[in-house]
């Protein structure tokens, strides 16, 4: 041994005392000692009391001689080293095929599974057994270190103090040699087996609970056959107590994974086991937030979810702590003898009791991750949800749960601005999407956050997008006012304007939140404080305090624009042109959104609108008025043409507060012209000293075409109808004749005349001037049919003419001319001064551009529009003054 | 044969507003014109101005003053005055268009009908002066005035006697050109 000629060697004083007997004595115990320890660690097959006494009677001579500490040194030392031999060796053989296997591995293989499953627990049971063989030695050792103490102080010693410090010390040397030579894989494997066992579970659970349905329905249909039984009713109790028993009945798979992490446990592994069932329990939940959430938004999955949480994974918590605890209260030397198999009495299951406070942090873990899960998920399908909104709300509530519990609002924001330049803000969206989509999601994330701050960020992308596209205003414009017209395959068209929702939204929001205006009293003030609450701190400190951020849709939709001017200028031209295609006086659609659009934008910025509309009404009653008066005095002449006055409706409209109309000459028929010269003399009789002006290009006209075989029906501009009348007496027009016959020039003649062309009524055939072409009326459907004329292209044909056809200049064209008045002011202005700063500008600007049209731009707006001018060179640009390129 | 009915002819008249003030009044209803109705002149010359584009001539009201106004004119091709451009200040009565407004030249002019302050000889803007006039046309007037002064009635005598020779009268107008920064 060489151990002990060191350690003897240190204890000089006590080798001089020793006498020759003694050191043979001594020298015969430890060598008796080694031996015995030696073959009872070997587990050999000799009469084991015999041998255990030997050895503790060999422990406690030595110990008798002060050699207490040799003792515990050389018995750990064997066990550590036969421990590391057999034990830790053995031990990870088993898992040695195993090392080339991923625990990723998607496809399962049933008997790999099973193998590794079975693996594990008779590695863990081996290693458990040899552990509990190497704590009985050490047992031993303790009796005999107790009875050495005994005698030495004649009295009673603390006999789990001895043991305790041997058993963590051995303890300790189990793990430190299974951890040195842990393999990279073992985590892996057991992470796996976790997962397999509680997927297993959960498979178990979710057949139970199908099993439970369909036995209630079993219940029921019984109920029915048989005439409701009186034993029946204790079905609600045991409803409860069924879902235990689920658990109970797989008490054993419970107990199988209770006792491998108990092995595992044992062996030094507690962390390392409770990553991999945590883990597990993780992915598990994971895997099934993903299922359940999936890609439906249209019901709310959170409870479900919580639900489930509450049926698997704490339930199996629950029964592997009740069985671990049962476990470790009676942790003791016996423990590793009592059979793993044993029943324990399930009190929990079925208890009311209070669940444990791990249960409690396991269960608050388990619903943030969960929480964290959906949210996660949800926010990456954000834009979807919020594409079908109404219908996605469920969604929206859950994450909005969910926010609330994580707090990763700013998560929400990034990832949905990303996916709205990713998918929305894109050169392929058209402008009415983009709208809808603003729309829903000023809608979504209102709920999600009543604040407004993160609508704030995430709408100002759109915003900025929007204000690039030109027919933003338009299409806005659609969508207030109109909606059907708009979009009509769109999502979210109801059929009812945008406007109308908002008035409705209002109404709503009104009944519920209290307005915090200045006229509140102090009492309501003090309230308010009270009740005030920070911002969250994503909060952008430069937008303002949350009370003047409520969410206003219809301004949040100005505000893209900037200015309602704007959109009230776009509305009164897209009324204008609506009006004016009108053929009876039926304005009540319009009278409602007029007064609608006056709620939110004033009544003085309606004005002109209002006007409009009154012109209308005013037309009906004097259209009345023209006609009575007809009647009233009996045709004095017979007229030789079929066409009345009573076939005339006139629209009258103060032009001033209309947007500038086209105007467009056009020679209407020879009785035409003279119906509408009565009409106007009739209107001066009535309403000196007003004289009507046509505007003889505006309006529709009905009519009817008939031929040698067929009537056809038409709704035409004027100048379409005015062109076919010129065919009812010649039934060939060249282009040039028909032009100057119907007074517009050739190409505009040319242009609508296809309408009748692809209509079938007229053909067109090469004249004898290649730029002549001649029109021939087709007086019967054989020659359509001989002659080849296309039916199907007919439609897209006249709405392809229609579009570029409009009775009302539009805004574009209205800004376009006001800059060109704003040019010429500043020119002029220029020329006389010289030179001018631009504050200089704006002001002459805004004291004399005051005529038709106003100057209402900015400053800043004015110097863009400098700038411009400096770019093309008409201007220049020197020490902050402007002067005339010369 | 085809025969057509025409049916329901719907056509949008638009009333001429007949309250309109004629420009051409005579000045005899006048006098009694408000403030208000002078601006509104003013006004709509300013826009008319404005928008004709004529070449050579420009005015604009200064700062805050409607009824002041500075002019510019520019010499007219193929005349003397060439090349030059003059700088004139306007001031209008309270009663225009019914007295003609006050037209002085701000840059010398060496001219037959303009004296060496600057006032101008021209019947319009004296006893020929007509409301239907407006700026637009005394500023086209001055302008021609320039090429054709009027030798018979002359404020400027000198101007007068040498615009016979005009290669001398060029080279005067040179010298005497001091243009306006």
């Amino acid at each position: 041994m060489t151990c002990d000629t060191s350690s003897s060697g240190c204890d000089l004083d006590i080798l001089d005392s020793l006498s020759d007997d003694s050191i043979l004595e001594i020298s015969e115990n430890w060598n008796g000692f080694c031996a015995s320890s030696e073959s009872l660690l070997k587990g050999s097959d000799g009469d084991e009391s015999s041998l255990n006494a030997e050895f503790v009677m060999r422990a406690e001579n030595l110990c008798k001689h002060g050699l207490a500490s040799l003792v515990e040194q050389h018995l750990f030392r064997s066990i550590e080293e036969i421990f590391e031999r057999n034990g830790a060796r053995r031990f990870w053989s088993y898992f040695e095929p195993y090392s080339n296997f991923a625990p990723s591995e998607t496809n399962k293989d049933p008997i790999l599974e099973e193998e590794i499953q079975q693996v594990i627990c008779k590695a863990l049971e081996e290693i458990s057994s040899q552990k509990q063989f190497q704590e009985k030695c050490l047992s031993l050792l303790a009796h005999a270190l107790q009875s050495y103490e005994e005698d030495k102080l004649q009295e009673k010693a603390n006999p789990d103090s001895i043991r305790d410090y041997l058993f963590s010390k051995y303890q300790l040397i189990v793990s430190s040699v299974l951890l040195t030579s842990l393999p990279h894989h073992f985590p892996g494997i057991l992470h796996w087996y976790f997962k397999g066992r509680l997927e297993e579970l959960s498979t178990i659970a979710a057949v139970n609970s199908e099993d439970e349905d369909e036995l209630g329905m079993n219940d029921k249909m019984d109920l029915d056959e048989k005439t409701k039984l009186p034993y029946k009713c204790g079905d609600m109790d045991s409803d409860i107590n069924q879902k235990y028993a689920v658990f109970s009945e797989n008490n054993k798979l419970v107990k199988n994974i209770g006792m491998v992490v108990r092995n595992l446990r044992n062996i030094g592994f507690t962390s390392m086991a409770e990553d991999a069932y945590a883990s597990a329990i993780f992915f598990l939940l994971k895997d099934k937030v993903h299922d359940l959430a999936g890609d439906d938004y249209r019901s709310s999955v959170l409870e479900s979810i919580k639900a489930w949480i509450q049926a698997v994974p704490l339930q199996f918590l629950r029964a592997l702590l009740d069985y671990l605890g049962d476990f470790t209260s009676c942790d003791g030397p016996s423990s590793g003898l009592k059979s793993p198999l044993a029943s324990h009495p399930s009190l929990c299951y079925s208890g009311t009791g209070i669940p444990s406070e791990g249960l409690v942090r396991w269960q608050l873990r388990l619903e943030y991750y969960a929480y964290e899960t959906l949210q996660d998920l949800r926010i990456a399908k954000l834009f979807e949800i919020i594409v079908d909104y109404p219908d996605s709300a469920p969604a929206i509530e859950d994450l909005k749960q969910c926010l609330e519990y994580t707090g990763q609002h700013s998560k929400l924001v990034d990832s949905f601005i990303s996916s709205l330049r990713y998918r929305l803000l894109t050169a392929g969206a058209s402008t009415n999407d983009i709208l809808h989509q603003y729309v829903s999601t000023i809608k979504a994330l209102r709920t999600i956050d009543p604040a407004g701050v993160f609508l704030e960020a995430v709408g100002e992308p759109i915003r900025e997008y929007l204000r690039g596209r030109k027919d933003t205003i338009k299409c806005i414009v659609t969508m207030l006012t109109d909606g059907t017209g708009g979009n009509p395959n769109g999502p979210g068209s109801s059929g009812d304007s945008l406007l109308e929702e908002l008035n409705r939204d209002e109404e709503s929001q009104e009944n519920t939140i209290v307005d915090d205006d200045i006229n509140t009293d102090d009492k309501q003030a003090w309230i308010n404080a009270q009740n005030w609450e920070p911002d969250p701190v994503e909060a952008d400190p430069s937008k303002g305090s949350r009370y003047r951020r409520k969410v206003d849709i219809l301004g949040m939709i100005v505000g893209i624009i900037g200015s309602k001017d704007q959109l009230v200028n776009e509305y009164r031209v897209m009324l204008a042109e609506k009006l004016l295609n009108k053929s009876d006086y039926d304005i009540d659609a319009e009278i409602r959104t007029l007064e609608l659009l006056k709620i939110h934008f004033g009544e003085s910025s309606m004005q002109k609108c209002e006007i409009m509309l009154n012109d209308l009404i005013d037309s009906k009653r004097t259209n009345t008025n023209i006609k009575a008066t007809i009647k009233h005095q009996a045709q004095p002449e017979q007229r030789d043409l079929d066409v009345s006055l009573d076939n005339l409706n006139a629209t009258i409209i103060s032009s001033n507060f209309w947007p500038p109309i086209q105007d467009e000459a056009v020679n209407l028929p020879e009785p035409v012209e003279q119906l509408l010269t009565d009409y106007a003399k009739r209107y001066t009789e009535i309403k000196t000293p007003r004289k009507l002006i046509w505007k003889k290009n505006l309006g529709s006209v009905k009519l009817e075409l008939q031929f040698e075989d067929r009537a056809m029906q038409f709704n035409v501009t004027p100048l379409h109808a005015s062109i076919i009348m010129q065919f009812q007496d010649q039934k060939k027009w060249t282009s040039k004749d028909l032009a100057a016959a119907v007074g517009v020039p050739v190409d505009v003649l040319n242009r609508r005349i296809n309408f009748w062309i692809s209509k079938g009524v007229l053909v067109e055939s090469m004249g004898a001037d290649s730029a002549d072409h001649a029109f021939t009326l087709v007086e019967t459907m054989n020659d359509t049919s001989k002659s080849g004329t296309i039916d199907g292209g007919c439609e897209e044909l006249l709405a392809g003419d229609e579009d570029g056809e409009r009775s009302v200049a539009s805004v574009e064209d209205q800004l376009q001319k006001e800059m060109t008045v704003y040019e010429k002011f500043i020119s002029g202005m220029l020329t006389n001064f010289g030179s001018m700063a631009l504050d200089r500008i704006h002001n002459t600007l805004k004291m004399f551009c005051i005529a038709d049209p106003t100057y209402d731009k900015s400053l800043q707006q004015l110097q863009s529009f400098l700038s411009g001018l400096v770019a093309e060179e008409k201007l220049e640009f020197r020490d902050g003054m402007y002067f005339l390129k010369k | 044969m085809a025969t057509m009915n025409s049916g329901n002819n719907s056509n949008t008249p638009a009333t001429a507003q007949v309250a309109m003030p004629s420009q051409k009044q005579t000045v005899s209803t006048a006098k009694t014109v408000d403030t208000q109705s002078v601006l509104k002149r003013l006004q709509s010359e300013l826009m008319a101005l404005m928008m004709s584009g004529d070449s050579g001539i420009s005015a604009f009201p200064e700062e805050d003053n409607i009824f002041c106004w500075k002019g510019t004119i520019s010499g007219s091709k193929d005349t003397v005055f060439e090349g030059t451009e003059y700088k004139l200040s306007l001031s209008f009565p309270a009663d225009y268009p019914f007295k003609p407004p006050k037209v002085k030249f701000e840059t010398g002019c060496f001219h037959p009908n303009v004296d060496v302050y600057g006032n101008i000889c021209l019947d319009i803007l004296q006893d020929k002066w007509s409301s239907a006039y407006d700026v637009r046309t005394i500023l086209i007037s001055i302008q021609s005035l320039l090429g054709e002064p009027n030798i018979s009635s002359p404020l400027n005598t000198q101007a007068a006697a040498l615009w016979c020779n005009q290669e001398e009268y060029r080279k005067m107008v040179e010298k005497l050109y001091k243009p306006s920064v």
